[in-house]
């Protein structure tokens, strides 16, 4: 484990953070990370998802406070909060855009700091500032364009054109390239070149090997919080740094596999398209737990949604087929009606009627099951959620408490509980053990398992390399809303997956 | 399929913790927002009978109760809307004094029976075309209702051109504004009976059970199957027919109706609603609480009025509790975020 | 590799710029509100466009408190107590012999409204709808309280009645306020930064927050014009009729904000204009006037501006998109399940 680090070149320290440390209530996302950036240099950040990237980003630019620690620019000590970060010259361009989607590319580059003549804004000088900003990233925009009418690959432009009218002394990008098309990339990789050439100092935060390689200096390697490694690009290869990405071991234990017995296929998906969606064909059989994989941003979720109609598709058919018979899918509900659950990403925010109690979030898939002429049973209900509940192993089982007053896993246990009272045929499960602790993480998995053996279909997004390797009987791996590749067990490893993932062919053996 | 053996059974693995709760911290002013209502209602009861003269009089608390009927139908009605956390349905003014002017205007022609169809067709009419508005056009429901006041009250206006309507002395109807069960009137008992309703519908059926989950959270509802925009319509609907039994006993009492008759109405009606604690945001609330804010909210104008105070003064006083009693409900909820 | 990119097709050639431009505006249904109503009225009533005097004294009525919701709207939030504060007003000022000192105790009041329901709204949390809900009883309330539930006439009438008189042409001072303030609130809200600002609170409140704007001053100052608008609104009500009536308020608030939503101002905020609102007092103001001639009784009025309200509301160009493309998804499914 590297303690600080080493600056290899000749390169004036302009950022360094020194044994950054931040917990969230019990887990540490950080872990005595130090880190230091120099003029001129573009500086990689990898790491899978989780492994505590945006946390420290989000700490370098002043947002979030560490607990330990501290991060310097030009060796003076930054105060805490946005405001001295911003004065110091650290710009943060965010993943989530936070442009103003009714103002002009003008007003937003000069966001909150919009030159004025005794209160009125000083439009010459608007222009100005903003046109010299699109001009040094070699962009050209009509500076009264509305921001909503721009593409995403602009806006994103826009966003680092904004970071740049502060004249900043660093910037940070927290993975710029994942909803850009590969020209748009080629474009803001030659951009950051460019700027880094004139003393910026740039920390680039990817999974994308690639980009890492066309123009970044130095990586530092993030797994669980920590550092694992310091590396110069030019003396690596790819392959080392997925491997410390990854940094488990290469082979599975294929005797803890489950035997899978896929029997017709229940699900199948044809040339879906959607927001992010390029092309998806997928089939999920009875009995069979399909993995989906890939980066943040690939379109994983999206995907999903669209094949079930949560979310509008553009193109594209999905459809059902229970007992023989094959049914499209339409819309949300009737898919619900025709036997599919869905688990999704946020828990709290879509999984849970947190102020409603267990037993009653239970019952609302099952309400026509639970009521007699429009009226609930109680006693019903309380049987029927009492039996879910252990079965899912709410610890304690007591149905009657509000759901919000449980912990992360026993909540998620919950939303798969009420599910499986519809003995669904397809169940869709969006990251199930997020923020989920470790007995009720296996227990989960159990559950699945038990479900595929019963002959239900499942379909699973997981950020989580070991857990999408445990539970799937095949692996889909997603990027830029397309299947890469499609992994049989014997070839699913986390070396594979991620290489996919990230944009590196699969080398024939690794 | 699943099955319920052994197989699902999920065992404790070793070293975790055995309990899964994480409790919450409830302080004072929580505590106080969501009990509030009893206590106060509580409080002000004792209040009214010991230092207000003439309060605690048999004449006085029937005259409570009748004013309370038509009100506290109204806002019972309204709890709907309210817990499917949209807002507020402002048409309910406009629908009350649609009812009573149709039961009385009409019933001549058609028989009582016969007027009360027509009405209930208004009061549909209205609650299909709020509930679609807000529930599958999306529309913002304050917005909207006051809309469909405008449009309402407008029409109701021209028709009746200002027209008093008499129902027929000693005919049915008037009979029924006058009708007593002991010292109570009979309207006082449609309010429990709409009340005893109203709340079984909420907590024992679907569709009250959709209404609330809905209110909790929308997404989740939507991501259980549920038909989301038939929710709110059923809200609006539920809310349009209590609305216009509000109507035929407000009718009934006086024995007229006019097309102003509910003006002065709507912000007790409102105030009981959201004074009774309802949290405005879904989710919590209930008709007892609802039941208590128009209690509360009667016996508040009550004592101003046994003191002397004009209707403005009620206005005034109320409009007072209701932003006190709002920005409480605020408070509490920050202190719930820490 | 060029240097410089262009990403975006700049279409070139006048039609194409003027078709862009055309596209960004918001006010277009308020356009077609204008025409439709300019249209009826040529036919039925052409009468209508002789009599400027009265049209632009009720568009100034209705279009001023319309002007100061918009700031509200602008920002995301409703303010619902625009039409008490009229009434309100309108007593404070007849209530007070000196009528210079009566004015300025009317243009206090709007002024401490709207920090009043700042205060509750930003500072204490309260949903600002059902805080200005509140608002709106109390001091309705408290407008009856002052005037004992009459008109309140006022005591220096001659003074007032100087309001009345028309100075340019047809123009009353009521119509050259209501000019003015347009003027000055266009100004503010599109070239100073502080008004320029409130459409990125109203836009995407966290990132304005995230880039440094002072949101919780905005807020503030958008409630306390919008208070101060509808004050001045009642002042000038009270001075042409020399009388404040309690009960004024109910259609200017059911107007006002049917001006608003026609004028494309969005309830989430971030997107509209004060243009639209002119536009859409305009449409409306004439309509009442026409309908007025016409003969027609005063309640068709508000049957007429609550459809447009209700019409305006359900036809929000973003709600309708996202519609069409569930519906189009909808459709799509079931062709292919016949298929």
């Amino acid at each position: 484990m590297t303690t600080a680090p080493e600056t290899h070149t000749t390169r004036k320290t302009v950022i360094e953070a020194h044994d950054i440390v931040k917990r969230f209530g019990g887990a540490v996302a950080v872990d005595h990370v130090s880190i230091a950036v120099g003029a001129g240099e573009i500086h990689a950040v990898v790491g899978e998802n989780g492994a505590g990237k945006s946390t420290l980003m989000r700490i370098l630019a002043g947002i979030l406070t560490p607990d330990n620690g501290g991060v310097s620019v030009d060796g003076i000590v930054l105060e805490p909060g946005a405001k001295a970060s911003l004065e110091a010259g650290i710009a943060l361009v965010h993943q989530e855009l936070s442009l103003i989607p009714e103002m002009t590319v003008a007003e937003n580059i000069l966001l909150g700091s919009t030159p004025t003549k005794f209160g009125a804004i000083d439009s010459a000088r608007q222009r100005k500032i903003a046109a010299d900003a699109l001009d040094q990233i070699g962009v050209s925009v009509d500076l009264n364009e509305r921001v909503s009418r721009l593409s995403v690959a602009l806006r994103q432009f826009v966003e680092i054109a904004r970071a740049v009218a502060r004249s900043p002394r660093v910037l940070i990008l927290d993975e710029p390239t994942a909803t850009l098309t590969p020209a748009e990339t080629d474009y803001l990789l030659n951009m950051l070149q460019r700027l880094a050439a004139k003393g910026l100092a740039i920390i680039y935060i990817s999974h994308r090997i690639p980009e890492v390689f066309r123009i970044c200096e130095r990586a530092t390697i993030l797994r669980d919080g920590k550092v694992v490694d310091n590396l110069i690009i030019a003396d690596t290869t790819p392959n080392a740094i997925i491997d410390k990405m990854v940094g488990r071991e290469l082979k599975l234990d294929l005797q803890t596999r489950r035997i899978a017995n896929p029997g017709a296929v229940v699900l199948s998906a044809r040339g879906i398209r959607a927001f992010r969606v390029n092309g998806i064909d997928l089939d999920v059989r009875a009995g069979e737990i399909v993995g989906i994989g890939g980066l943040v941003g690939a379109g994983r979720s999206e995907l999903v949604r669209a094949i079930i109609g949560v979310d509008p598709r553009t193109a594209g058919t999905a459809t059902i087929t229970v007992d023989g018979q094959t049914k499209n899918i339409v819309g949300y509900r009737s898919a619900v009606r025709a036997g599919i659950g869905f688990v999704p990403e946020e828990r709290r925010t879509e999984g849970l009627a947190l102020e409603m109690s267990v037993a009653d979030n239970i019952t609302l898939p099952n309400r026509a099951a639970l009521s007699k002429a429009g009226f609930l049973q109680r006693g019903k209900i309380t049987e029927f959620a009492t039996r879910l509940a252990a079965e899912v192993g709410l610890r304690p089982p007591e149905v009657g408490r509000d759901a919000g007053q449980y912990s992360g896993g026993n909540q998620q246990k919950v939303v798969i509980a009420k599910w499986l009272g519809r003995e669904p045929k397809l169940i869709v499960l969006d990251e199930p053990t997020r923020g989920v602790d470790v007995g009720a993480k296996a227990e989960i998995h159990r559950l699945l398992r038990g479900l595929a053996d019963g002959g239900t279909a499942v379909l699973v997004i997981s950020s989580d390399l070991p857990e999408l390797l445990e539970l799937s009987d095949v692996i889909h791996v997603v990027r830029d809303g397309r299947i890469m590749g499609t992994l049989s067990p014997d070839e699913a490893n986390e070396r594979s997956v991620m290489a996919l993932a990230a944009g590196e062919k699969v080398a024939s053996s690794s | 399929m699943t099955e319920s053996g052994t197989q699902l059974k999920a065992a404790p693995v070793n070293g975790t913790p055995v309990e899964g709760i994480v409790k919450r911290q409830a302080s004072v002013i929580t505590w106080v927002a969501s009990r509030g209502i009893f206590i106060f209602t509580g409080v002000l009861l004792v209040f009214s009978v010991i230092f207000v003269n003439g309060f605690a009089s048999s004449v006085n608390i029937i005259d409570v109760f009748h004013r309370a009927s038509a009100i506290g139908i109204v806002a019972i009605g309204m709890t709907f809307v309210v817990i499917s956390a949209n807002y507020i349905d402002l048409s309910v003014v406009a629908q009350v004094a649609t009812a009573g002017v149709i039961l009385l205007a009409l019933s001549p022609t058609y028989g009582v029976l016969g007027a009360m169809a027509i009405a209930l067709f208004f009061a549909l009419l209205y609650g299909v075309v709020n509930g679609v508005s807000v529930g599958f056009l999306k529309a913002n429901a304050v917005v909207v209702t006051l809309g469909t006041t405008g449009i309402g009250a407008g029409i109701l206006s021209l028709l009746t051109t200002g027209t008093i309507y008499y129902g027929p002395e000693n005919g049915p109807i008037d009979a029924f504004g006058d009708a007593r069960v002991g010292p109570f009137p009979l309207s006082a008992f449609v309010l429990i009976l709409v009340a005893v309703i109203a709340s079984i519908v909420l907590s024992r059926t679907k569709f009250g059970f959709m209404i609330r989950s809905y209110g909790s959270n929308k997404q989740a509802t939507r991501l259980a199957g549920v038909n989301s925009g038939g929710v709110v319509v059923g809200a609006f609907v539920l809310t349009s027919i209590a609305a216009m039994i509000a109507g035929f006993v407000l009718a009934a009492y006086s024995n007229t109706a006019v097309a102003t008759m509910s003006e002065g109405f709507d912000f007790r009606a409102l105030a009981a609603v959201i004074i009774g604690g309802n949290s405005l945001f879904g989710g919590r609330g209930s008709i007892l609480r609802t039941f208590l804010g128009v209690i509360f909210i009667s016996v508040l104008s009550n004592i101003l009025v046994l003191s002397g105070f004009s209707f403005a003064w009620q206005q005034l006083v109320t409009g007072a509790v209701i932003v006190f009693a709002v920005a409480l409900d605020a408070l509490a909820r920050k202190a719930e975020k820490r | 590799m060029s240097t410089t990119m262009k990403l975006q097709e700049t279409q070139t050639g006048t039609w194409n710029r003027v078709k862009n431009a055309v596209a960004r505006r918001t006010e277009g249904r308020a356009v077609i509100l204008l025409i439709l109503v300019v249209g009826v009225i040529a036919v039925q009533q052409p009468i209508v466009f002789n009599a400027y005097g009265v049209s632009l004294a009720r568009v100034a009525l209705v279009g001023l408190v319309a002007l100061g919701l918009t700031l509200v709207v602008l920002q995301g939030e409703l303010d619902l107590s625009v039409g008490s504060t009229l009434a309100l007003t309108g007593v404070v000022v007849a209530s007070i012999p000196d009528l210079g000192l009566g004015i300025i105790a009317g243009l206090v009041t709007g002024v401490a409204i709207g920090a009043l329901n700042a205060f509750l709204i930003v500072l204490i949390g309260v949903n600002s709808f059902i805080a200005t809900l509140g608002t709106l009883f109390a001091l309705r309330g408290l407008a009856f309280v002052m005037s004992d539930g009459r008109p309140v006439r006022i005591t220096d009438i001659d003074s007032a009645l100087v309001f009345g008189r028309e100075l340019l042409g047809p123009i009353t001072p009521r119509v050259l306020i209501f000019i003015l303030l347009f003027v000055m609130l266009q100004f503010f809200i599109s070239k100073m930064r502080a008004g320029r600002e409130f459409y990125a609170v109203g836009g995407n409140r966290q990132a304005a927050i995230d880039a440094g704007i002072p949101v919780k001053l905005r807020l503030f100052t958008s409630f306390m014009l919008c208070g101060f608008v509808a004050a001045l609104a009642g002042v000038i009500n009270t001075l042409e009729l020399t009388a404040a009536d309690p009960t004024a308020g109910s259609t200017v608030l059911l107007a006002s904000f049917a001006a608003v939503i026609i004028g494309g101002n969005l309830l989430n905020g971030g997107r509209g204009s004060l243009v639209g609102t002119l536009i859409g007092a305009f449409a409306l103001g004439l309509m009442q006037v026409g309908l007025t001639f016409a003969g027609a009784d005063r309640e068709v009025q508000d049957v007429l501006i609550g459809i447009v309200l209700l019409v305006a509301i359900t036809t929000d160009p973003n709600n309708l998109r996202a519609l069409s493309r569930r519906l189009q998804g909808l459709i799509r499914g079931k062709a292919n399940q016949q298929a």
